[in-house]
């Protein structure tokens, strides 16, 4: 009876707080139950110390991890770095697997662990129901909690005539000014070129940037700071969400989304087959997915998975004219588009 | 000599520990994947175009900075012998720091300023011709040989010393003008230096890493070490690659370090005699003058230069606004010390590391060294052996190989994935200095000393703590300096092996760059420099 009044006054707290008019009925008693069942588990759970690999930003996962471990009391060893690395480090700990929560920028990698048995399936995630559901595994293996948006990244003080397209940077005026992320290094870059590519004009339209001098220049941040500092004026396929941290920055730097369409890059939460510690595990994916981990996504200049989050001086999704990309099974495919890349490259 | 069964195996144990067993580990996954002897994967690399071309390139660019040192190295000797500047001793505390300066932190000191719109072209926009042509192998050749000439440097400093004296005289007497005299006796018996210092820049220049994955990597360059790293470190991973990559890496440097001892066998002569030892100095005006031209023009490349962009980024407040009075700040100090992106705590970690590293590597160095002496036996010869490993194969080869042996599943218990995994790691990477210096101190007592050792001492503990000890603390101590001091900077070993949520200097400088913090990376660089240039003095000093 107890429980029963509590859930009342939760629900009311709840109403009060929050809910605005849109906000169903059902929508509300889940709501509710989805805090009873993270207050149970809060008990339980402090204490417990989980490990996350994350593909940054940086700042973001160091965020994520500080707001998880004050809000639950576990505790999260972060190890941080590119899509690559995270899936060299597992690939080298086979033998003793370490890794609890994954958190990839790269769907289709994310996809191929899935498909690999490495992952293990989290029906009950709170609040699943809200993310996009092209960046969801409809198994719930893993989660699309977030995603970037690929531009042409510029600078504002070498560039006077902003590119409307991808096709802008084969002219002459554009020669040996741009860059590439190398995808091998970057898996956004490699979505980029996945995506691009599966469309009618894209290898040819790769051939004319490397014939017009585009230089692959490192993972993202490498190929960025180049136009940070006007060694080059603009990057292929770069980040939106360094872009826009590096303008709020100060940094002469501003993005465009070329009209033809470009490709929005998911990024995936998903937890290890061999997690030891699953009910911690799992409550570091809700909180991803919750209101204030998904805020945390959009103060990042990251696309929340969630539509119905505001996001933050930049693009919203609406805005953005995507080329449609199926990212599962994609990673056979991937490869072969690599080295495809590769080949063109070494030209 | 303290040379007892019991003793030779502890020390070989301990040695072997850290560097035999991760090349064990390295063979047995490369040859016996399931258990089974197997040859498959080694011939598929071995038949690979890319296999040969990795070669091509890493052969040609130890060439190349092999000579680029000698460029620099010979008539540096030259002028700190035989010019008035010789009696300049600081000089050579100078013209260490290069080689005391991270590589990968040089070599990014070049990249801003030479690339485009790089301080070069904001200081003189005039020679904006310069970029282009020095991103090219060319380039790489020059940030490595400014890097590596040290050592080069002293080697043949040293044998110029030692080579006066009598044969000096002897050629005064019987020969004819001076110059004659050096080119025909001093030039040849300085041969074997040039042969050693070239085989030890070749060796250096094939295990290096840091240069090649922030310059080369920008060129397109690419050699066995930073694609070793690749299959280890980014999508798409392959482990097996990775290792045979590394087992020929091992064999060459293997060869060639066959070749060295062959080398010093045949050609090293004993030059040092106690007769006088006097120098032929030039007074030539005009040798002077062009003697102080090199050495400026030499400190502004291999340390003007690349300080001055490190200092200068690490002062920027927004790095699109460039070389302005008013864009300069300690905003990047500031993150660094009140920990932000764990700046601070990334700087302890790799204090920690390398104290414990200089702790362990100069206990084990004490006695190694004590053990190898003159390393005539073969007992002594198997133990010297296993302290010089690290010397031989390139550090990466060593870190997949610890990699590779921490990770197997049959062990209870492991180091992989905690912090004592780094200190192994170091230990394992920066053993031979600690040993090195012990046993080069050994080599300057008396025989008499062990003699008399052996005949009165009472305990062997005794004999350590109140003979050996006191006798070679400053070669231990400075052993533990060096290691100190390399083990701060450490990188590729702890690019791979550095646990969840641990960060060393080092490998906070990379990521800074891979996430755009360009100016913190810096900052911490310059911090790690300032450290390392007191360590620096403080060896010197000691020396004293």
């Amino acid at each position: 009876m107890k429980m029963k009044k509590l859930g009342v006054l939760m629900l009311g707290i709840v109403a009060l707080a929050g809910c605005t008019g849109k906000a169903s009925e059902s929508n509300t008693e889940t709501t509710s139950k989805a805090n009873e069942t993270t207050n149970t588990e809060q008990e339980n759970l402090a204490g417990k110390e989980i490990t996350v690999y994350s593909a940054g930003p940086d700042g973001l996962s160091e965020k994520m991890k500080v707001a998880f471990e004050e809000k639950t009391g576990v505790k999260v060893n972060l190890f941080q770095g590119t899509t690559g690395k995270i899936l060299a480090k597992l690939e080298a700990e086979k033998g003793k697997p370490l890794a609890d929560v994954l958190v990839l920028a790269s769907l289709s990698s994310m996809d191929s662990l899935k498909q690999a048995g490495e992952l293990q399936a989290y029906p009950e995630a709170i609040g699943k129901d809200k993310l996009n559901v092209d960046w969801t595994d409809a198994d719930d293996f893993y989660f699309g909690y977030s995603a970037s948006a690929l531009g042409i990244t510029y600078n504002t003080k070498n560039v006077t005539e902003v590119p409307k397209d991808w096709s802008d940077l084969a002219n002459e005026t554009w020669k040996e000014t741009f860059n590439m992320p190398d995808p091998s290094l970057s898996g956004s870059a490699l979505d980029f070129l996945y995506g691009y590519t599966s469309t009618d004009q894209g290898w040819d339209m790769l051939t004319s940037w490397f014939e017009n001098g585009m230089q692959i220049m490192g993972a993202n941040k490498s190929a960025l700071d180049a136009v940070i500092t006007g060694e080059k004026n603009a990057t292929i396929s770069g980040v939106d969400y360094m872009a826009y941290k590096a303008k709020a920055d100060g940094e002469p730097i501003d993005i465009v989304y070329p009209e033809s369409g470009t490709v929005v890059s998911p990024r995936a939460v998903g937890i290890t087959k061999t997690a030891k510690e699953v009910s911690a595990s799992q409550a570091f994916v809700d909180f991803l997915l919750s209101d204030e981990g998904q805020n945390l996504v959009a103060d990042a200049y990251l696309l929340p998975g969630n539509s119905e989050i505001a996001v933050k001086d930049r693009a919203s999704l609406e805005e953005i004219q995507q080329i449609k990309v199926e990212w599962k099974d994609s990673e056979d495919k991937q490869v072969e588009v690599l080295q495809e890349f590769g080949s063109i490259s070494q030209q | 000599m303290i040379a007892n069964k019991k003793y030779f195996l502890g020390v070989s144990f301990a040695l072997g520990f850290f560097t035999l067993l991760p090349i064990m580990a390295l063979f047995h996954y490369a040859f016996f994947p399931e258990g089974q002897f197997s040859l498959t994967g080694m011939i598929q690399i071995i038949s690979e175009k890319q296999t040969y071309r990795l070669l091509s390139q890493s052969l040609k660019l130890g060439g190349w900075v092999v000579l680029g040192t000698l460029v620099i190295s010979f008539p540096l000797a030259l002028i700190t012998t035989k010019t008035k500047l010789r009696n300049y001793g600081w000089l050579d505390i100078l013209f260490t720091l290069p080689f005391m300066t991270p590589p990968y932190i040089g070599a990014m000191g070049w990249i801003l300023f030479m690339q485009k719109n790089g301080f070069l072209m904001q200081l003189f926009p005039k020679l904006s011709g310069l970029s282009a042509p020095f991103f090219s192998l060319f380039g790489m050749v020059m940030i490595m040989s400014l890097h590596l000439f040290p050592t080069f440097y002293l080697m043949l400093k040293n044998s110029m010393l030692t080579l006066e004296g009598s044969f000096q005289e002897a050629a005064k007497i019987y020969g004819k003008n001076s110059l004659f005299n050096w080119v025909r006796i001093s030039l040849p018996l300085l041969i074997p230096s040039f042969l050693l210092g070239a085989l030890f820049i070749f060796v250096k220049t094939l295990a290096e890493f840091g240069t090649p994955v922030t310059f080369g990597t920008r060129i397109g360059y690419n050699v066995f070490t930073t694609e070793i790293h690749t299959n280890l470190a980014s999508w798409p991973v392959n482990i097996p690659k990775a290792t045979f990559l590394s087992l020929v890496l091992f064999v060459l440097c293997f060869v060639l370090w066959l070749i060295q001892v062959k080398v010093i066998q045949r050609f090293v002569y004993g030059t040092v005699s106690g007769a006088t030892k006097e120098f032929t100095v030039t007074t030539n005006k005009w040798v002077h003058a062009v003697s102080i031209v090199f050495v400026i023009l030499l400190f502004l490349l291999a340390i003007g230069i690349p300080y001055f962009s490190i200092l200068m980024t690490s002062l920027m407040t927004v790095r699109g606004d460039g070389l302005v009075f008013s864009n300069l700040s300690l905003v990047a100090y500031r993150q660094l010390f009140t920990n932000q992106n764990g700046g601070f705590s990334a700087f302890l970690n790799s204090f920690l590391f390398a104290a414990c590293t200089g702790v362990i590597t100069a206990t084990l160095g004490f006695f190694a060294g004590i053990y190898i002496y003159k390393g005539t036996r073969y007992s002594q010869k198997v133990v010297d052996f296993f302290g010089l490993i690290p010397n031989i194969v390139p550090g990466i080869v060593l870190v997949v190989g610890l990699m590779l042996f921490w990770n197997t599943s049959w062990l209870p218990v492991s180091f992989y994935n905690t912090k004592a995994m780094a200190v192994i790691t170091y230990c394992t990477l920066f053993l031979p200095y600690a040993i090195q210096y012990v046993k080069n101190n050994m080599l300057q007592l008396n025989e008499s000393i062990f003699e008399a050792t052996d005949v009165f001492s009472r305990t062997k503990l005794g004999a350590f703590t109140h003979i050996y000890f006191p006798l070679l603390k400053r070669g231990v101590l400075t052993g533990m300096m060096m290691t100190f001091i390399i083990s701060m900077r450490e990188l590729v070993g702890s690019l791979l092996i550095l646990p969840p949520s641990v960060e060393t200097s080092a490998t906070f400088i990379y990521r800074q760059f891979e996430q755009g913090n360009v100016n913190t990376g810096m900052a911490m660089a310059v911090v790690t420099i300032i450290i390392t240039c007191i360590f620096v003095i403080a060896i010197e000093k000691s020396k004293k």
